[in-house]
């Protein structure tokens, strides 16, 4: 039977969606308000889910600017046990690889050995959904993304994920990462029994030192890929045409009768 | 001449000093994945194939390969030569009849190893986005995701003196904004992206066209095969939003009782005999008015139907990368200011819940939307 397990989550704080705003270099501003990614959100209540099931503990870790530690102290007031933030002005500039790298080193230096490695589907600021997937491959797990439902078998998890064109099932041993979706759950909030608790923990803050990388490893030196330009986007139409009558029973009519009769450009015979 | 064209012409000269780099190191040419499901192609395995074709006009070797894995995956080739592939490499094994990720990612890799393109290009499905970055972490390359435009041009970086002259660019919208992000990664190959589905058009199939079948069996270790398929759910009732002639979709601010409303109105087109489906923006989908599987946008489907009716949509970026190609627009909103009217064609300023009860009214009494002009 499984048995206090080690349970680790990947999580990002990213802006709130209207705080989002793109810097002339392409990198995202992370000045403004900020949140826990919400897949994330979900990501971590599956984690405490199975902690609750099974025993063991549950190590949460981020990449980020210091002030991640905001969502670190919400996971802890969640339920967390354990929270490390990897914060280094070297990691500037990161793209999924890089940033897979550092969290790859990070969880091998101070969660490892784990059982199980959740990820948010996605996050909502770069909306990738590469980071769980090659975090995977650099640490050698099995994977299995867009997962909403997470059962114990014997001596490993079953798993449904969703896939086009429907849901598929596994038996998948561990250790593993599941990448998980929002319809997986409905994050809890903080509880007061773990926000006693997490009085009493600190967020690990931990640099790019720490984890054994050198400078050229990391951060946009680090990086295959960087953003060459940043254009706006143009939307070219006609201006719209309004239909203000009298009523809006009249403004219907006459939107359907335009809409059908509607001039081609092909002439017609 | 002009000081701007003096501007540019010294620019030019201070370009062509940069000397060119190429780091491919033999590598040439295109591959596309070819997804399927079950047995069958999925349309965006075309989709890609049709732009892999046309971008490969701008390279050196022009050569375009697909990948297609599966269940007697040698079925397909005919399809992938006739829609632009000059070869298709086919990884056919019953054991490969539902997606598992490692053994997948072995057959990519060790197809992409052998056939050495510079350009990858993956389907941003939900299988794509799940394969494509563990193989492209195992090949120790970059990739971006989810891109909407691609293309091939140069790339200078002044600050290392590199000139990259066929660098593959990635073209993808930007968070939260209307902006759209050119990614490079010129340094690892292949350069590797996923591209959304819906964006782009395959190829008009061509019959007569030629291309080389190559049976390919990757060094599946036991290790690959221990994750277990325990069963395979069809979902029988799955939205066809990128069949439908029609959508009807609704924004956060209608509520779940304007959900309501508008599935009455799809029920009602429907009844009519034309293809319809219900549509909705993200905020609607993460207010829980309605399921995810209906979300349009960046982060949702992207879709080019006949006629899209926006109902109570404010038009956020995100959403109209979604539908912003769909042949004509109908925008019901409240705010006269609302971005959605700068993408619609016909527009009501008004609550929905006046301008939608009329609608399945003339509906019902057999009002059909004609695209015979559209």
């Amino acid at each position: 039977m499984l048995k206090d397990l080690h349970i680790v989550v990947m999580i990002k704080q990213v802006p709130v969606p209207k705080a989002m705003k793109t810097k002339a270099d392409g990198m995202m501003d992370r000045s403004g308000k900020s949140m826990m990614n919400p897949y994330c959100q979900n990501a971590l209540e599956e984690a405490l889910k199975l902690r609750d099931k099974v025993g063991g503990k549950v190590s949460v870790v981020s990449m980020g600017p210091p002030n991640a530690q905001q969502s670190l102290n919400e996971a802890l007031r969640r339920g967390a046990d354990e929270a490390y933030l990897l914060s280094d002005r070297l990691l500037a500039g990161s793209d999924t690889w890089a940033t897979a790298v550092a969290l790859s080193e990070t969880i091998k230096t101070f969660v490892s050995p784990f059982d199980v490695l959740f990820a948010g589907l996605q996050t909502i600021d770069g909306d990738t959904a590469h980071v769980g997937p090659q975090v995977a491959e650099h640490l050698g797990l099995y994977q299995v993304c867009y997962v909403d439902k997470i059962e114990l078998l014997e001596n490993s998890l079953k798993v449904r994920r969703l896939i086009e064109g429907g849901y598929e099932s596994f038996d998948v041993p561990l250790p593993v990462m599941l990448s998980i979706t929002k319809e997986a759950n409905t994050p809890r909030g903080p509880s007061l029994n773990a926000s006693l608790k997490a009085v009493n923990k600190e967020v690990k803050i931990v640099s790019v030192a720490d984890i054994g990388l050198s400078k050229e490893e990391v951060g946009l030196s680090g990086s295959p890929t960087i953003v060459s330009r940043v254009l706006n986007v143009v939307i070219n139409r006609p201006p719209v045409m309004l239909f203000n009558e009298k009523t809006p029973q009249e403004s219907v009519n006459k939107l359907l009768e335009t809409f059908n009769s509607a001039e081609s450009d092909v002439e017609v015979s | 001449m002009s000081e701007d064209d003096e501007r540019a012409r010294r620019r030019a000269e201070l370009d062509a000093k940069v000397p060119i780099v190429d780091l491919r190191n033999g590598a040439k040419g295109i591959a596309t994945w070819a997804q399927t499901i079950g047995e069958d192609l999925h349309p965006a395995a075309l989709e890609i194939l049709g732009e892999a074709r046309r971008i490969s006009s701008k390279i050196d070797d022009q050569t375009v390969t697909s990948i297609v894995i599966g269940k007697n995956a040698e079925k397909h080739a005919d399809t992938l030569i006739s829609h632009g592939a000059d070869k298709v490499y086919v990884i056919s094994d019953d054991r490969l009849e539902y997606y598992r990720d490692l053994p997948y990612a072995r057959a990519v890799t060790e197809a992409i190893k052998e056939i050495n393109p510079e350009i990858m290009i993956y389907t941003a499905t939900a299988l794509g986005r799940s394969l494509a970055p563990r193989c492209a972490s195992r090949l120790h390359v970059g990739l971006s995701a989810d891109c909407t435009q691609l293309d091939v041009g140069q790339y200078i970086s002044r600050k290392q003196n590199q000139r990259f002259p066929t660098a593959f660019l990635m073209i993808r919208p930007s968070f939260g904004e209307s902006k759209l992000a050119t990614i490079i990664g010129p340094w690892t190959y292949p350069q590797s992206a996923t591209v959304r589905p819906g964006v782009f058009r395959p190829l008009e199939p061509d019959t007569t066209r030629k291309g080389e079948v190559i049976l390919f069996t990757p060094n599946f270790t036991d290790e690959d095969w221990k994750t277990e398929v325990l069963s395979f759910e069809n979902e029988a009732d799955r939205l066809e939003l990128d069949k439908a002639d029609i959508i009807i979709s609704g924004g956060k601010g209608i509520g779940k009782d304007g959900f309501v409303m508008l599935q009455e109105l799809v029920d009602a087109i429907r009844e009519n005999g034309q293809k319809v489906e219900l549509g909705s923006s993200r905020a609607a989908v993460n207010a829980g008015y309605i399921s995810h599987d209906h979300q349009i946008g960046q982060t949702g489907k992207t879709v080019h139907p006949k006629l899209y009716v926006a109902v109570g949509i404010s038009g956020a970026i995100q959403h109209l990368m979604g539908m912003q190609s769909s042949r004509k627009v109908i925008a019901i909103n409240t705010d006269p200011n609302a971005r959605i009217f700068s993408v619609a064609d016909y527009g009501i300023v008004d609550d929905y819940k006046n301008v939608i009860p009329p609608l399945i009214e003339k509906v019902k009494s057999g009002f059909k939307f004609n695209f015979e002009n559209v």
